[in-house]
């Protein structure tokens, strides 16, 4: 039983490690933001809105990672 | 009641505040839970909110009418840039009651001590899948057979073909998991996050008056991560229903 515990435990940890992922996919949107903007600032409005929309496609793969973290913890 | 939190994830627990029971049949579906509770809460506040701002005999807008009607365009520009034309007005109403019911939900569970709607992920993922199978029946019976070429993008070699179809098929298949996990595990590690670290500083705060003191600090982090949560709760609703556009795009226009 107690080892269950701990296959929970380092299992749960092992998982959030996916979160990395997300944050250098975030990064890379915000990055590609800044590129972009400072070569054509006029786009501003529309290049935001774009990369709002990357940044919640790409924070969603890195909580897939996490609801697995979930999912080991709390429902076997 | 029990008004003591023992946990972070109590906050999710559905409660069942009034309900029936019958000897001869199963009524476990006519009860009143916290989620029927906030769900008539948020249609309640979206129905007040349009109706009190329609302000339609008066010239100037009032705050309020303007704030309604950015909402409102914010779909409609959604709506027009993905699915443009007579489909696209058609399914405007679908899409803003989706969109103004999923911000509403996401910012009432902002305030303390409530409940997410969106949290729970039985609802999120059945909204998903059901708009799924209804892309899916939307576009056979608009294309018919022709609806699988949907799967094999133009102009690629013909060695590559059994693999990229079986590819874009399992990515299809994900859209209806994935749309509704997305908004769910969204709002629920956010919220859980909150309460996490809510706990965490009540205890800091309550060791000493000098730990009281400087709880100012941990507790303007939290504040900030309210405000993230906050712009969480209005970029979900807009990601899913531009994503919802977009899959009843491909349905109707097959790329």
């Amino acid at each position: 039983m107690q080892l269950v515990l701990a296959g929970k435990y380092i299992g749960a940890g092992l998982a959030s490690i996916g979160l990395v992922g997300a944050g250098i996919g975030i990064a890379i949107v915000f990055a590609a933001l800044i590129n972009g903007v400072s070569r054509n600032p006029a786009l501003k409005g529309q290049l935001f809105t774009y990369s709002i929309l990357g940044f919640a496609l790409s924070e969603a793969t890195g909580l897939f990672a996490l609801m697995i973290a979930f999912l080991l913890l709390y429902a076997v | 009641m029990n008004f003591i939190i023992n946990s972070p994830l109590e906050q999710f627990t559905t409660r069942v505040y009034f309900g029936l029971s019958s000897g001869l049949i199963n009524l476990d579906t006519i009860t009143l839970t916290s989620f029927s509770i906030y769900s008539i809460a948020v249609v309640a506040l979206i129905l007040g909110f349009s109706i009190l701002n329609d302000n339609n005999t008066n010239i100037l807008p009032t705050r309020w009418s303007l704030a309604f009607e950015s909402l409102y365009f914010t779909v409609e520009k959604m709506v027009s840039e993905q699915i443009g034309g007579l489909e696209g007005r058609l399914l405007f109403p679908f899409m803003f009651s989706l969109f103004m019911y999923i911000l509403i939900a996401n910012v009432v569970s902002l305030v303390p001590y409530s409940y997410a709607i969106n949290a729970q992920l039985i609802w999120t993922i059945g909204l998903s899948v059901a708009i799924w199978i209804g892309c899916t029946l939307t576009g056979l019976a608009n294309h018919g057979a022709k609806f699988f070429g949907l799967f094999l993008p133009s102009g690629t070699n013909l060695p590559l073909v059994p693999v990229l179809v079986i590819i874009e098929l399992l990515s299809y298949i994900a859209r209806a998991l994935s749309l509704g996990l997305r908004l769910g595990s969204n709002i629920l590690a956010g919220h859980l996050l909150l309460v996490i670290l809510a706990g965490l500083i009540l205890n800091f705060i309550s060791i000493s008056i000098f730990t009281f003191a400087l709880g100012i600090l941990p507790l303007s982090i939290l504040l900030g991560i309210v405000a993230l949560e906050s712009a969480i709760a209005f970029i979900q609703a807009i990601v899913f229903t531009i994503l919802t556009c977009s899959y009843i795009k491909d349905a109707i226009h097959l790329h």
